[in-house]
């Protein structure tokens, strides 16, 4: 009896991370050949990062940075009052 | 020669101790890297040097909010967020140790903050991992219930309805597989550093990451499959 799709799939973090020793990747491959389930169970999982990942922005609205650096110096100057 | 006349400038600078000229000197030979670079910042801000922190945070800033938008999925609790997150940081800058990086204990109060503003959410626990898997045996080529195949989202939805659909789902998972998901994916940091910052082991983050993965899975698939049928009748 071969193995079943759970059993490769139990390996599926590490394969979707590209994780995983040659030869295991190259039978996991093989299989996904082979069984459309799989295939579709590997692409979807892989989409759900790509798709959380898209229009993915880092920048600050410009208001917070404004309120941030004051805001911050405040706090910075009660931790570590200046000596007179 | 001049090798031995630099090293011997290196440790007369190392062994003053002054940390200024020691970042001069170290950058302006190219022998500084992130690493070091943040923790001649640390010390310095540590010291009291403000703009040493401003610095130092400074890359950070962004991502916490990003992280924070995904993580409450609101932009005004994700200001909120940063904001606590920098302020918590300058109050506990001289408990920093060093035994994690900078980065990783930001990440860390962000988390804190993010779960204070979330409160106590109630979820149900994810399935196990096995449960969201195909059950078919690999000789066995009769599919007994073929899976959706999303193929791609992006030609069958607007660009502002699938970004509301991911989000909405992702705000459906449970907070502590929630943030293991985004710490891995969205700020991509390693398993290494996620577990760090979540305090638990690898494997165990590893294990979450997954179960939050396969969740949203099939969270997405359910929506996808109503919404293609709804776009294309027949499709699948």
């Amino acid at each position: 009896m071969g193995k079943s799709c759970r059993d490769y799939i139990k390996g599926l973090s590490d394969y979707l991370d590209g994780e995983v020793e040659p030869e295991l990747c190259a039978e996991i491959e093989k299989h996904i050949g082979e069984c459309q389930n799989c295939r579709i169970m590997i692409d979807s999982l892989r989409q759900t990062v790509t798709l959380c990942r898209d229009g993915r922005s880092e920048r600050l609205p410009e208001s917070l940075e404004n309120k941030l650096s004051s805001l911050l110096k405040d706090r910075w100057n009660k931790k570590f009052p200046k000596e007179k | 020669m001049a090798a031995r006349l630099l090293s011997f400038t290196y440790f007369h600078i190392l062994h003053s101790r002054n940390i200024t000229l020691l970042e001069d000197f170290l950058n302006h030979f190219g022998y500084i890297d992130t690493q070091m670079n943040e923790s001649m910042l640390v010390k310095k801000a540590q010291a009291g040097d403000f703009d040493a922190f401003v610095k130092l945070v400074d890359g950070y800033k962004g991502r916490i909010f990003a992280l924070g938008r995904k993580m409450t999925g609101n932009e005004q609790d994700a200001e909120d967020i940063v904001q606590e997150t920098l302020l918590k940081a300058i109050d506990n800058i001289d408990q920093f140790r060093g035994d994690a990086a900078f980065g990783s204990w930001l990440y860390a109060i962000a988390l804190n903050q993010a779960r204070q503003f979330l409160g106590k959410q109630k979820h149900v626990d994810l399935k196990p991992i096995e449960e969201y898997l195909p059950s078919r045996n690999a000789d066995d080529m009769h599919d007994a219930h073929a899976l959706f195949d999303w193929k791609d989202p992006h030609s069958l939805l607007e660009s502002e309805e699938l970004r509301k659909i991911i989000d909405d789902a992702i705000s459906e998972l449970p907070v502590k597989y929630r943030e293991a998901f985004l710490l891995r994916y969205f700020e991509e940091l390693s398993v290494k550093e996620v577990a760090a910052i979540i305090e638990e082991s690898e494997a165990a983050t590893k294990s979450r990451i997954l179960r939050a993965r396969l969740a949203l899975r099939d969270k997405l698939t359910s929506v996808f499959e109503v919404r293609y049928g709804k776009e294309l009748p027949g499709l699948h």
